[in-house]
């Protein structure tokens, strides 16, 4: 029981309520971390909403004065570190965290930084597809920018060397984490294509945390791979989320294993296909010669039923010139001439002795002895100059002259008749053979058609 | 025909020959050169592929 001496004057509310802000007054330029819900802005500008980390909460105020100088304003499920003040406010009775700073926590800001990277970048272009370098087919060596132990190094090769057994490697040991490694990789991308070694360049590391993964998120790194002269490809680890590296990379893998398969083909692939263009070359070029082959063939085919014909015709006009010529030959005229003066001859004599018979008759009945004497002597006179001259044109024509140069003529002992051909005589048959000087009497012992 | 040609341009001359040989249209001299020229590219190919040499190099950042 209170005695009235020790008795107070109840506080009013509002004298409470000022009693508690009193109190809360070293609560002041606090740092509190938390987790924004329920962002809402008022009518007056200012923005009501709640912090909390998962066991407690507190109501926060942003007057709208300090809300057009904070940085950035706090986003519902963000984490920030809000700056402030405690105060009660005896109309609403109600603490709440009055904010006059928002600060990203540690990942927040790094966060937020890599977004307005990501922005500018962008802007730039930098994400383009069209921006993307195209990756070798074949590269003759890769570059890999990496640290130099582990898993990922290892995993790289075995699966280039897999691929394609005698594939040069280049290996650039990086730091690919903490402060230093920024600097570090970007450093090697630049000596990557100055010194040329490879064709093509891949930036490893075995995945982590963002905070792991940091330097991958650095404005840095993101322009080294933006001005770098071969392409890119990264493989940053399937556990985390797309880095900025990933972003401007010409290629993004996701494994060491993924990323070597991308940049190096498979050597057997090529060798089966470079076997089979061989094939196709091989087959092409032996169809043709076929073709070419078939095409002469029947070509030689319609030469060969052309060929007797064209032969026959030719040898049929042959045969026939070689018989004018043989009509036409010296010695055939001759032969021929000969014949006919032996034939005038014999005419005239027989003619001759049948006048002489008529003219004797003649004389005999008309006895005129002399008349007839005298006629027989003019006509026998007459007689022997024609014979004369007939022996002189025999003489002219005779074959003596070009039996002179060596030529001979060849009778048959027995008609007479030139033999002008091997088939018009046989073995054992008499010969007779004009010379120039003379004739011989020969046998034929041998046939040669 | 260029010693500098890549594997990949190689191959793409190579198929356009062989593309010209398969289309038929060439005379026998022209088919026959395009067979020797197919062969260079073919020859080339083979070349790239076993151009590289299995070589590991490591290249340590210069110490500052």
């Amino acid at each position: 029981m209170i005695r009235p001496e020790e008795a107070q004057r109840p506080y009013t509310v509002t004298e409470l309520a000022n009693e508690i802000r009193r109190e809360l007054r070293p609560l002041t330029a606090l740092l509190v971390k938390g987790e924004v819900s329920g962002m809402k802005q008022g009518a007056g500008g200012h923005y009501n909403f709640t912090i909390r980390d998962g066991v407690s909460r507190l109501d926060a105020v942003l007057f709208a004065d300090d809300a057009r100088r904070v940085t950035t304003l706090p986003e519902d499920g963000q984490v920030f570190i809000f700056r402030g003040r405690v105060d009660f406010f005896g109309k609403t009775g109600r603490l709440s965290f009055i904010t006059d700073q928002v600060e990203f926590d540690d990942v927040g800001k790094l966060r937020a930084r890599l977004e307005e990277l990501k922005r500018r970048l962008e802007v730039e272009g930098a994400f383009a597809p069209g921006r993307k370098r195209r990756l070798p087919f074949l590269p003759q060596a890769v570059a890999l920018i990496t640290s130099p132990t582990g898993a990922v190094i290892h995993d790289l090769q075995e699966t280039i060397w897999e691929r394609y057994p005698n594939m040069g490697v280049v290996v650039y040991p990086v730091q690919v984490q903490g402060t230093a490694a920024p600097l570090s990789v970007s450093r090697a991308l630049r000596r990557c294509n100055e010194e040329d070694l490879a064709d093509v360049i891949v930036v490893a590391r075995g995945g982590g945390s963002f905070e792991e993964l940091y330097a991958f998120n650095t404005e840095v790194i993101a322009r080294a791979i933006l001005s770098s002269r071969l392409p890119v490809v990264t493989a940053l680890g399937h556990t985390s989320d797309r880095t900025v590296a990933d972003m401007v990379a010409d290629v993004e893998a996701r494994t060491p294993t993924e990323a070597g398969s991308r940049v190096v083909p498979k050597k057997a692939d090529l060798i089966a296909l470079l076997h089979e263009r061989e094939r196709r070359l091989d087959r092409e070029t032996s169809q043709r010669v076929l073709r070419e082959t078939e095409k002469l063939e029947v070509r030689r085919a319609r030469l060969l039923q052309v060929l007797p014909a064209l032969l026959r015709a030719r040898t049929d006009r042959l045969a026939h010139a070689a018989a004018n010529l043989a009509r036409l030959s010296p010695m055939e005229q001759v032969a021929r001439r000969e014949e006919s003066l032996r034939e005038k001859a014999r005419r005239l004599a027989a003619s001759a002795t049948a006048r002489l018979t008529r003219s004797r008759n003649a004389f005999a009945s008309r006895r005129a002895a002399d008349r007839l004497e005298r006629a027989l002597t003019e006509r026998f006179a007459i007689a022997t100059r024609g014979l004369e001259h007939r022996r002189q044109r025999l003489l002219a024509l005779s074959p003596d002259a070009v039996l002179s140069r060596g030529y001979s003529i060849t009778q048959d002992a027995e008609s007479g008749a030139v033999v002008r051909s091997a088939s018009e005589t046989a073995v054992d048959r008499k010969l007779r053979i004009r010379l120039a000087t003379g004739r011989l009497a020969a046998r034929v012992e041998q046939v040669e058609r | 025909m260029s010693e500098q040609l890549t594997y990949e341009q190689a191959l793409e001359k190579l198929d356009q020959k062989l593309k010209l040989l398969e289309d038929g249209d060439l005379t026998l001299e022209d088919a026959l050169k395009a067979v020797d020229e197919a062969r260079v590219y073919l020859k080339i190919c083979t070349e790239r592929l076993e151009a590289a040499r299995k070589k590991i190099e490591i290249r340590p950042e210069p110490s500052e």
